[in-house]
């Protein structure tokens, strides 16, 4: 039986040399993996632009910051929907800014081809952080990305899967009045002939509490927008 | 190096005779929870095996240093640590994977698996002996749950390893994907069948 004295100095002594252990290996590698999440989100942000790297060459970390270098520009709008002139994305510090929003614009040949806002809200485990992309027009779904989640792995975990995604390309958020209302995800396949078919969208089979969630962030996240995207389907702004 | 009988045992046995899901009934929740596709359910095995060994091989290192009073505590210490590097390595190497598995890395560190070998086997035995049962369990582990998650995936979703293989003409003849089995009842249903079938195979004795 090992005394008290050495039950004390055994843990002591294990206690820290495993937390330096670990320290050193989040300390040396803690670059690498802050690189990985800024690549994840810039990539996530030329996904739901539509950019897409092919299937036998996936993009390197490099890859994916050359093309945000040379076809992405960002800029910040206030809550009426001006943009503000002297900031920019990186500026913002979403729990201090609350009135300013971030947009990434892809342009190409000086033309808008469309519009990357971030999208984050509650499913059914916890929060999920995305990019919702728009159109030219400021009405046009033109794609949607999930970088970070902890829903279910095939069930809420699809919403990062290529094949919900695409289901949001051409959708529509706004009603023929020119009012949003948002992009839903409806119980198994959309009725294509119905009237409503624009604005809703395929659901995950037992995923119902993460698409209800989606379903309300989006409609939120785009509501703050709105100042913005209205001016633009009403042609007072580019 | 030849290896004794009782190595060899350390790791065959939890491969199928001493299977710690199917037969010791260990490390089921995670069992269900990253079976709905193979790719997971490949690299969760994987992150397991790594965890099991490593764990294993430094408590059997230090088995005869560590005072009973807080064996356990000083195992669920080596274990974490363990856990939280694989952790810290995949998200710095593997990204893309590290984020596909999200909080079920984590949730290695209360796998009761590998608490179980490291208390009931590593304490007792050798570090290379101990690495070696690790090493089973592991694979032991793995096999399940490549077993389940091939069923989940297979019904559930009729791909295997995220390629269609149910023809769209089955499709088109009436055949629907069976919402069941990317449930999580598909997998107690899975899992029983394969301890059911194991049992008769492994002419297994409830004691």
């Amino acid at each position: 039986m090992h005394s008290n004295r050495y039950t004390l100095l055994f843990t002591a002594i294990i206690t820290i040399v495993l937390a330096s252990l670990l320290s050193l290996a989040d300390s040396s590698l803690k670059e690498k993996f802050e690189r990985n999440v800024d690549v994840d989100i810039k990539k996530n942000i030329l996904g739901s632009l539509g950019f897409k790297a092919s299937d036998d060459s996936p993009w390197t970390n490099e890859d994916v910051e050359s093309i945000f270098q040379n076809s992405i520009v960002g800029f910040v709008v206030d809550n009426s929907g001006f943009v503000v002139k002297d900031k920019l994305p990186e500026d913002i510090d979403p729990s201090i800014d609350l009135d300013l929003f971030p947009i990434y614009k892809r342009v190409s040949n000086n033309i808008t081809e469309g519009y990357s806002i971030p999208i984050s809200g509650k499913g059914l485990w916890g929060t999920m952080y995305g990019y919702f992309s728009i159109e030219a027009d400021g009405a046009t779904a033109k794609g949607i990305t999930f970088y970070s989640h902890i829903e279910t792995p095939g069930l809420g975990g699809e919403v990062d899967k290529p094949w919900f995604q695409n289901n949001f390309v051409g959708k529509r958020f706004v009603d023929e009045n020119g009012e949003l209302i948002g992009i839903q995800t409806v119980k198994g396949q959309v009725d294509e002939t119905s009237k409503e078919a624009y604005h809703l969208v395929d659901g995950i089979s037992g995923a119902t509490m993460t698409s209800r969630g989606l379903n309300q962030f989006l409609l939120k996240d785009l509501k703050l927008y709105d100042p913005y995207f209205s001016k633009i389907r009403n042609g007072k702004n580019s | 190096m030849p290896f004794s009988k009782k190595s060899k045992t350390a790791f065959t046995d939890p491969l199928m005779s001493n299977n710690p899901i199917s037969l010791q009934v260990l490390g089921i929740c995670s069992a269900l929870a990253v079976t709905t596709k193979l790719d997971t359910a490949v690299v969760m095995s994987l992150a397991v095996i790594v965890v099991l060994s490593v764990s294993n091989t430094v408590i059997s290192i230090l088995r005869k240093m560590i005072p009973a009073k807080v064996r356990i505590i000083v195992q669920l210490s080596v274990i974490a640590s363990m856990v939280i590097f694989t952790d810290i390595v995949l998200k710095a190497f593997f990204y893309d994977i590290s984020k596909q598995l999200s909080v079920f890395v984590a949730l290695i560190i209360t796998n009761c698996i590998i608490m179980g070998r490291a208390e009931a086997f590593a304490m007792q035995n050798r570090p290379g002996r101990s690495l070696l049962d690790g090493l089973g369990n592991g694979l032991g582990y793995g096999l399940i749950l490549i077993g389940v998650a091939f069923f989940r995936e297979l019904l559930g979703f009729g791909t295997i390893y995220n390629r269609q293989v149910i023809p769209e003409s089955f499709y088109q003849a009436g055949y629907e994907n069976m919402g069941l089995m990317v449930l999580s009842p598909g997998a107690f249903i899975i899992l029983g069948l394969i301890v059911w079938a194991q049992r008769i195979i492994g002419k297994v004795e409830e004691e």
